[in-house]
C-alpha cells in the first residue's frame, strides 16, 4: 500500500503538469476497485461504468484540490460515493425494478452459487448505509479513518454500522457457513 | 483483560493498536467465548469474500482535449485574482468619474430626436390640412350663397318686373 501511494502521488503530479497519460496509469490502477465499489452498490454493470467514467472525470478536473497525493484512494472513492447517492436520488423506481430483474437472470459470476446467492441476498437485506460499510471495509480494504474521511461521518458511526451489518450477515449466512466452509 | 466485543472486532480488521494486541492475542487464548466469537466473524467475512471481484466491461481512458487538461493558468490564478480586481477597481472608478446619468442622457437625446422631429412634422401636417379644409370649406359656403343670393335677387328682379308690367297693363288699361 505505501508503494501504491507513492506511486499514486508521482503520477498525480505528472497529471497536475498536463500529463493525460500519466493520468491514464492512475485509472488503470483504481478502475477495477471504483466500478466494484459501484457494482456492490447499485447492482447494475452499466450505471457502475458510467459512473466510474463520471467518477474518474471528476477526479480528473479536481486533482489539483487534492491536498494530501497520499490521500488519493479515500478522496477518490469520496467522489465515488457522492456520484453514487447523486445516481440513487435521480434514478426512477423503474431502473430499480430493471436492475433487481437483471441481478436475477444474470447471477454474479461464482465458484459456489449456492453460497454466492446467499451472500448476495444477506447483502441485499442490509441497509445501503450498512451495506457500503461492508463494502469499504470487507472488499475494499479501507481503515476505519479512510471510510470516515470517504463517507463524511465520525469512525464510531462506521464501526457502529459495520458491526450491526455483520451481525445481521452472521445470522443470515450461518447455515450457509457451516456447509459452504466446511 | 475482560471481554469486549467492539475491540475484538476491531482486532479482527487488524485495527485495534499495536500496543493493545498482545492482550487481546493472551485474551483469546484464554477466552472460549471470545475465541469462538473472532472465528464466527472471520468465517462471515471469509463467505463474503467468496463474491468475487468483476472485470469492468470497458476500460476507462481519457485523451489528451484541450478543454480538460489543467491549465497553466492555474500557477497564475492567486495573481489574476487580483489582476482582476484591478480591473474592476479602475472600471468603478471609470464609471463614476464619467458620469454615466449624462452619457445615457445624450444617448436618450440621440435616440429620440427624429422622434421628436416626426411628431412636430405629423402636427403641422395635420394643422395645414385643417386650414385647408377649413378655407376650402369656407369658400364653399361662401359660393353657396352668393348662388343664394343671386337666386334671390334673380327672383326680386322678376317679380319687380312683373309688377311694372301689371301696372303698365292697368295703366293701358285706364
Amino acid at each position: 500500500m505505501i508503494f501504491r501511494a507513492v506511486e499514486d502521488a508521482d503520477l498525480i503530479q505528472r497529471v497536475r503538469k498536463g500529463d493525460v497519460e500519466a493520468f491514464n496509469h492512475l485509472v488503470s490502477l483504481w478502475e477495477k476497485r471504483v466500478f466494484n465499489y459501484l457494482l456492490r452498490l447499485t447492482g447494475s454493470p452499466d450505471d457502475s461504468l458510467d459512473l466510474s467514467q463520471d467518477v474518474f472525470l471528476k477526479a480528473y478536473q479536481n486533482i489539483r484540490k487534492l491536498d494530501d497525493t497520499a490521500r488519493f484512494g479515500p478522496w477518490l472513492f469520496r467522489i465515488a460515493h457522492n456520484e453514487a447517492y447523486s445516481h440513487f436520488r435521480k434514478r426512477r423506481p423503474e431502473a430499480d425494478r430493471d436492475d433487481a430483474e437483471r441481478m436475477e437472470r444474470e447471477p454474479a459470476r461464482t465458484v459456489a452459487p449456492e453460497l454466492t446467492l446467499a451472500v448476495t441476498s444477506a447483502l441485499d437485506r442490509l441497509s445501503p448505509e450498512q451495506r457500503e460499510a461492508v463494502v469499504l471495509k470487507v472488499y475494499q480494504g479501507f481503515k476505519f479513518e479512510e471510510m470516515a474521511e470517504i463517507l463524511a461521518i465520525p469512525v464510531s458511526t462506521i464501526k457502529s454500522r459495520l458491526y450491526t451489518a455483520l451481525d445481521l450477515l452472521k445470522i443470515e449466512l450461518a447455515p450457509t457457513n457451516s456447509r459452504g466452509m466446511r | 483483560m475482560t471481554c469486549n466485543t467492539d475491540l475484538l472486532r476491531d482486532y479482527a480488521f487488524d485495527e485495534l493498536p499495536l500496543s493493545d494486541r498482545p492482550a487481546m492475542q493472551r485474551h483469546i487464548s484464554e477466552c472460549a467465548d471470545c475465541a469462538a466469537e473472532l472465528d464466527q466473524l472471520r468465517l462471515t467475512t471469509a463467505a463474503l469474500r467468496v463474491l468475487p471481484d468483476q472485470e469492468p466491461p470497458q476500460r476507462i481512458a481519457f485523451v489528451s482535449d484541450k478543454v480538460f487538461v489543467p491549465s497553466r493558468l492555474w500557477n497564475w490564478a492567486p495573481w489574476l485574482g487580483f489582476a482582476s480586481a484591478g480591473v474592476m477597481a479602475a472600471a468603478l472608478v471609470f464609471t463614476v468619474a464619467h458620469r454615466p446619468v449624462e452619457i445615457r442622457t445624450v444617448v436618450q437625446t440621440a435616440a429620440f430626436q427624429p422622434v421628436d422631429d416626426i411628431v412636430k412634422k405629423a402636427v403641422q401636417q395635420v394643422r395645414e390640412e385643417d386650414a385647408q379644409l377649413f378655407t376650402a370649406a369656407l369658400k364653399a359656403s361662401e359660393t353657396k350663397h352668393e348662388r343664394e343670393h343671386q337666386i334671390l335677387m334673380d327672383a326680386v328682379a322678376m317679380f319687380q318686373q312683373s309688377n311694372n308690367t301689371r301696372a303698365i297693363t292697368e295703366a293701358a288699361g285706364q
